[in-house]
This record gives C-alpha cells, sequence and structure tokens, in this order.
C-alpha cells in the first residue's frame, strides 16, 4: 500500500500554467509557431542540468533523431553544425559489436543504432560507416522464428522487427537476412481487430501497428493486412477533441498524430478520418511563447511531442512544413536521396 | 522550475563540500538499501513534505543512524523517502560510482550495489540493468533471481509503466524457467503482481503484456483459474481495455490446447461452447450495466465473431428445424434496438451507447458477409430501415466518413 505523499504537480508534475491572456489568443487563431519551436529545440540541449534532463541523457541519441528531424522538416538543419553532431553520434558508435549505445558509455541496442542511421541520412554522411559491420550487428540479432531481439540479452518486440528492417533497407543491406521469416513473424503479431500488437498474442497498440505496417511496407509486403478492418481499428481512435488516442479508452496524445496516421497513409485509408479537427488538436498543443509541443492542451512541452506533432502535420500536408516519409519516419527528400544513391 | 530554484539555493551554501556531500550522501542511501532489503516503496518528497516526515519521527524518537542525511533521506518500516531537492546530486554520484564501476570491474557485489541505487533511481538505464544481467548469469541463483523480482516489484511500484524494469522482469523470468519445471508458483506471484499494479495504474500496457506473455507457461488449469479469478476484478474496472484483450488471450489459449493435449474432443467442445456462451452473456449484461464502454463492445465483436462462425459451421452439417444463428442475430438486434432507444441522459452516456452498438452491428456485418442479408431483414420488422439509417441515427458527424466508406457509399474516385 501507498504510504508516502506524492510529489506535488508543480514539481515532477506536467502541468503548464499559462496566462489567460495567451489562452485566449490561442483559442482565436491556431497556426504553426515555426520559428518557437525551432528556438526551442536548439536551445533544449542546454538545459542539461535539472533532473528531468538528468534521466534522459541514455537517450540522447533518439532525442536527437526527434529534434533534428523536425528542424529538417521546418527547413532549419543548418541551425546545427552537421561536423559536431556527426562527430557526438560516432563517439556512441561500437566498433566491436557494431551497434549504437544511447550515449557515450552506454550499451549497445537496436533502438539507438536505427537513431544514429536515420541522423546519418539527414546529414547525408552515411559514408562515415563501416557499412556492413553496422548491418551485421542488427542482422545477427534476428531469431530463428524470424522476429528480432533489441539486443544481445533477448528481448523480442515488434517494434525491434521494424527498427532492423527499417535501418538495414535505409543501408541497401537487408540481403543480410531472412526477409520472408521477419515478415512472417510480423503477421504472426495481427489481432482479430486488425491492428497489431508487441508479440504475437499482445493487445493491439497504434505505436505497435506503425512498427508493424512500417516493416510490412519496407519490405513489400503490405498484402497481409486488411486495409478496411485496419483502417477502422485506427479511425475509431479519433476521440471527440480531434485528437488521436493510442488504443480503445485512453486519452488524445500527439504522438499518436503520427503513429496512427502514418498508419493509415500506409495503408491508403487516412481519408477515413476528420483531419480539420486533428490539425487543430495539434495546433492547441504548442506553446506559441516558448516554443515546443506536449502531448494534450496545456501541458509541459517536450521534444518527443515536439517532433510527433509537427511529424502529423506534416502528413497532413501543412504549409511550411516538408513532406515525411511515412514508413522510414524520415523527410521524403532525405529517403529519395538515399534510395537515389543505390 | 521550483525545483531549480531549490537546488541553486541549497548549491550555494555548500559549495565547497559539494563532492563530499554528494559523496556521503550515496554511501548512506547504499547503506540504508543494504541494511533494509525488504523496502516496499519509495518516494521522491518536496522538502516540506520531507520536513513533515521528520517531525513525526521526532514525536516518535526515531532511532536514525545518521542525523546529518537525515535531512535528505529517511526510511522507517520499508518505506523511504527521499528529498527530491537531492535528486540530481545523488543521481549523478551514483552514476559516477556506476561509471567508475564499469571501467574498473569491481566484485560482483559492488556492481550490484551500485546499479541498484542507480536504478531506484533512473530505472531506465538499460546499461546499468545490463551490467546486473551480466553479474547473474555468471552462475545460476534461484535466490538471487527472487532478489531481482523484488527489486523490480520495488521500481514497477512507482514506476508502473517502465519498459526497461519489466524487460528485465521477463529476462529473470526466462532463467528461473529454463531451470525450473514448475512455474505455477512464478506464475501465481506474477499474476497478483500485475492485478496489484493494474488497479493503480489504470491501462496499463506493459503491465498487462507481461501477464499475456506468460500465458504460454500456464497449464490449461491455470488458464481456466486465471479466467474464473478475474471475473469479479473486471467487473470494477470495466473501461480497462488491456483487461479484456488479456481475457480474450485466455480464450484463444483455450481454443488452441485442443490441438496439443490429445483431450476427449467432445468434453472439450461441451466445455468451450458453454465458457464462451456464458462469456457473451456476461459482456451483455456488463453491457447493460455501463453503458457507453468501448472495451465491453470490443470483447463483444470478439465473441460474437467467433460464436457465429461455430454456429454457421454446426449449420452446415447438421439440419435443423431452428437455426441457431437466426436467434443469435435475433437477440443481438434487439440489444442494438434497446440501445438505440434508449432515454438520453446527462453524461452523454446513452449516445456513445447508440454508436457503439450501431458500430457494433456494422461490425458483424463486415466481418461474416453471409450475414448480411439477414441483419438486414431483422431491423425491417423493427422499423430501423437500412443498416446505413441505423448508422446515420447512430453515429457522430465525424464517424460518417468511416461508416460511410465501410458500407461503399462513397465515390472512390473521390
Amino acid at each position: 500500500m501507498r504510504l508516502l505523499p506524492k510529489l506535488p504537480p508543480s514539481l515532477g508534475g506536467r502541468t503548464r500554467l499559462r496566462k489567460a491572456e495567451q489562452k485566449a489568443a490561442m483559442a482565436d487563431e491556431a497556426e504553426l509557431a515555426a520559428d518557437q519551436h525551432v528556438r526551442y529545440i536548439v536551445t533544449v540541449e542546454k538545459k542539461k542540468d535539472s533532473f528531468e534532463s538528468l534521466v534522459m541523457e541514455h537517450i540522447r541519441l533518439n532525442g536527437a533523431y526527434w529534434g533534428l528531424t523536425t528542424l529538417d522538416l521546418l527547413h532549419k538543419l543548418h541551425a546545427v553544425d552537421a561536423a559536431e553532431v556527426v562527430d557526438w553520434i560516432m563517439s556512441c558508435y561500437h566498433p566491436e559489436s557494431g551497434g549504437f549505445g544511447g550515449n557515450v558509455g552506454h550499451d549497445p541496442h537496436v533502438l539507438y543504432t536505427l537513431s544514429a542511421v536515420q541522423v546519418l541520412c539527414l546529414f547525408d554522411r552515411l559514408d562515415v560507416l563501416d557499412v556492413d559491420k553496422v548491418a551485421d550487428y542488427v542482422a545477427g540479432l534476428q531469431n530463428k522464428d524470424g522476429s528480432f531481439s533489441g539486443d544481445t540479452w533477448g528481448e523480442v518486440d515488434t517494434r525491434f522487427s521494424y527498427i532492423a528492417l527499417c535501418t538495414l533497407s535505409l543501408l541497401h543491406r537487408l540481403h543480410k537476412i531472412d526477409v520472408q521469416k521477419a515478415v512472417d513473424f510480423v503477421v504472426s503479431c495481427k489481432n482479430l481487430d486488425g491492428g497489431f500488437g508487441a508479440m504475437p498474442g499482445g493487445e493491439s497498440h497504434a505505436g505497435q501497428i506503425f512498427c508493424c505496417v512500417g516493416a510490412l511496407a519496407i519490405t513489400g509486403s503490405l498484402h497481409h493486412i486488411d486495409r478496411d478492418l485496419l483502417g477502422w481499428w485506427l479511425c475509431e481512435r479519433q476521440c471527440k477533441d480531434g485528437g488521436l488516442n493510442g488504443r480503445p479508452e485512453k486519452l488524445a496524445d500527439v504522438c499518436y498524430s503520427w503513429w496512427v496516421l502514418s498508419s493509415l497513409v500506409m495503408i491508403d485509408r487516412v481519408h477515413w478520418i476528420d483531419k480539420e479537427k486533428l490539425t487543430k488538436f495539434i495546433l492547441n498543443c504548442q506553446d506559441k511563447e516558448s516554443g515546443g509541443i506536449s502531448d494534450r492542451p496545456d501541458n509541459a512541452v517536450d521534444i518527443y511531442h515536439t517532433y510527433f506533432g509537427i511529424a502529423g502535420l506534416s502528413l497532413m500536408e501543412y504549409p511550411g512544413v516538408k513532406p515525411l516519409d511515412p514508413a522510414y519516419a524520415l523527410p521524403l527528400d532525405v529517403v529519395n536521396r538515399v534510395f537515389m544513391k543505390k | 522550475m521550483e525545483l531549480q530554484q531549490e537546488q541553486e539555493s541549497a548549491g550555494e551554501h555548500q559549495e565547497g563540500g559539494e563532492e563530499q556531500l554528494a559523496q556521503d550522501l550515496l554511501h548512506a542511501f547504499q547503506r540504508i538499501l543494504h541494511d533494509d532489503p525488504l523496502i516496499d516503496e519509495v518516494g521522491f518528497l518536496h522538502p516540506t513534505q520531507f520536513c513533515s516526515l521528520q517531525v513525526e519521527d521526532d514525536d516518535s524518537n526515531s532511532q536514525h543512524p545518521e542525523p546529518h542525511h537525515t535531512r535528505y533521506l529517511w526510511c522507517r518500516d520499508h518505506k523511504l523517502a527521499i528529498s527530491a531537492e537531492i535528486l540530481p546530486r545523488l543521481y549523478r554520484a551514483a552514476r559516477d560510482a556506476y561509471c567508475n564501476a564499469r571501467v574498473a570491474p569491481l566484485s560482483p557485489t559492488h556492481l550490484l550495489r551500485h546499479t541498484k541505487a542507480l536504478l531506484i533511481l533512473c530505472p531506465d538505464l538499460l546499461t546499468a540493468w545490463n551490467s546486473r544481467k551480466m553479474v547473474l548469469s555468471a552462475e545460476y541463483g534461484f535466490t538471487k533471481l527472487k532478489d531481482e523480482l523484488q527489486l523490480c516489484a520495488l521500481i514497477l511500484s512507482y514506476s508502473p509503466k517502465n519498459e526497461s524494469t519489466w524487460s528485465h522482469r521477463r529476462w529473470v523470468i526466462k532463467q528461473v524457467a529454463e531451470q525450473h519445471q514448475d512455474m505455477s508458483e512464478i506464475i501465481e506471484n506474477e499474476s497478483i503482481l500485475v492485478k496489484e499494479i493494474a488497479e493503480k495504474s489504470k491501462m496499463n500496457y506493459r503491465a498487462w503484456r507481461h501477464r499475456c506473455w506468460l500465458i504460454p507457461y500456464m497449464t490449461r488449469k491455470q488458464v481456466l483459474d486465471e479466467l474464473k479469478k478475474s471475473t469479479r476484478w473486471s467487473e470494477l474496472h470495466v473501461a480497462d481495455n488491456c483487461f479484456f484483450h488479456y481475457r480474450r488471450s485466455l480464450l484463444l489459449e483455450l481454443l488452441e490446447s485442443r490441438l496439443g493435449n490429445g483431450e476427449d474432443s467432445l468434453s472439450w467442445e461441451s466445455e468451450t461452447y458453454l465458457l464462451w456462451k456464458e462469456e457473451l452473456r456476461w459482456d451483455e449484461m456488463l453491457i447493460r450495466h455501463y453503458q457507453g464502454r468501448e472495451s465491453l463492445w470490443n470483447h463483444r465483436r470478439f465473441l460474437s465473431h467467433w460464436w457465429i462462425q461455430r454456429l454457421l459451421t454446426v449449420e452446415e452439417t447438421c439440419l435443423s428445424t431452428m437455426s441457431q444463428v437466426d436467434l443469435f442475430v435475433t437477440q443481438e438486434i434487439n440489444l442494438l434496438s434497446e440501445c438505440l432507444n434508449d432515454p438520453e441522459d446527462e453524461f452523454d452516456e446513452s449516445r456513445v451507447q447508440a454508436e457503439l452498438s450501431a458500430l457494433y452491428i456494422l461490425w458483424i456485418s463486415k466481418q461474416v458477409p453471409a450475414l448480411k442479408g439477414k441483419l438486414e431483414e431483422r431491423l425491417h420488422p423493427i422499423s430501423m430501415g437500412r443498416l446505413q439509417d441505423v448508422m446515420e441515427r447512430a453515429c457522430r458527424p465525424e464517424k460518417r466518413r468511416l461508416w460511410m466508406n465501410l458500407l461503399g457509399l462513397v465515390d472512390q474516385s473521390r
């Protein structure tokens, strides 16, 4: 039983206190505060001393991917020093294994390996990689049943299947694995409601669905999906407030704008939802003064939701935002560049 | 913001001895963890909250061994409180101690001690969990693995959604499963743990995933027990879709287990038939009791789908004067009709109920196309018109796109 009191929201809590007039201004006219978001992303790195930042250190590579992709979507990637970023990314590399850790001195995992490869794609710097070594690391994590472990300790998840396929595809090394078996495993995680879970029999979840649909899209296997059925499940994620939730009975959250929309785009059912209401929901989650986007209106912003909010707007062709590839989760021009060079 | 200011002012006072203070704090923290292995709760408290704990202590004549640290750390009756004021310093000290221990390998005991302190402060650190796995996998010890499960349970008590902790827990259980054939006790304990966590942390995907993950380790009897035991729990948590998914996984496991154990197929048939029928009845009872719950209607979609297909198969092989499928369809249409005609209430629940019931009928007509005609037929006598009229009447305008597309009423060349 819980006996100790909980930390008040002003400390660990997530409420953003906002002036009444600012709120009134927001309701009138909702548009993307692109400049503020850029400033927020560029400065977020400098606030390193808070406890919140400290406990995020270990996933800094994911943070770099979210922040830098957002900058690129807003045509501002040049606001950071590319050489500096690439150097830092390579300092997270483990030459013995071929994988990347979440930060310098952390163990390698596919979660960070994909982020590293994606960021290098943004800067068109895949040349710094020992591509075969990295690809071998990922390929070596495929199990007999076609699934992928996240690292050498063996946890299996459909997220890791997506990550492996996405990484290998970006590196033009899909031939290093048994693609058919990888697809079969993903298909074995399909539920009767049309969605996908983290493992065979796992509950459908929008995040896992993105991973499974993305994995099938990358391998040209979307025919395994009942588009109407999955499209239905995904459309039922739209809540009364216009935002999307990740599974039944949950509140809307900006991050699902990405997970749900990208899946809908891949299965060609995005016209089944109310895009106008969703756009409004995302724009209402902005901190228009200091930049950044939160999970829901009035909550504290973070880099993760800032990325997913803008990614969602990109998929809805919001003016001024670059188009994003729904399967590779990278700007379309970046993906085209990667595959043109092949 | 407030927290940062607190830290800054605390920092100014102790500029010189900063490093030493952090070291002392870490040692005190590790000593507390070592001296009381049964700690079952951790709280991170605001300094003012923390002070009130000490006042209580003074009243009850505390015997804390380190008066210097009572300002930041407090432990009694297996409850550990940490003042939020020192979290960044304590975390940095724990992190640095762990990093040093990795560079110059200390004894496994030291590594376990350092990672424990660090993971209690930041359970997300995959690398620290990996160090523990490394130590634990060097030599199999059931007691050590049980201690590990306890550490995970402690962290999950205040971080119930922490992915790394759940993942580590599964790794530990796999180690045990590889050595021990009998998993019944572990499964029992895991079920209780997830149930307790699910009570405090609603719709916890990771907790329920953990429970689903254990199903393959269960015997058929355990699967049946799990189904029975959880019925009452669910009546208090009707909105927890994760729970209903868990029930569906248990039901599917029962269906699959027929192939495996060569049981008498007739008794299996009748047992499953009764179980399913009862589940449908129970779900309908909940639907009538708790209006507008998506999780209950989702459960019904699943149950009806299998049920109808089974009835259709049976009817193909034996001739009967009364069609069971017709009976079932009539029953479901009656449920729809009741939901559509419920009087309005102030909480909007009856409107949601009507929409969910209409979508449910649409679902059946899409999933079992053979039934579409029968459904439409049954709608007429109770003057509800066509399926699209039902949808028009029951659904919010923003759902229009969805059902129009599903019924093929939208011009695809758009």
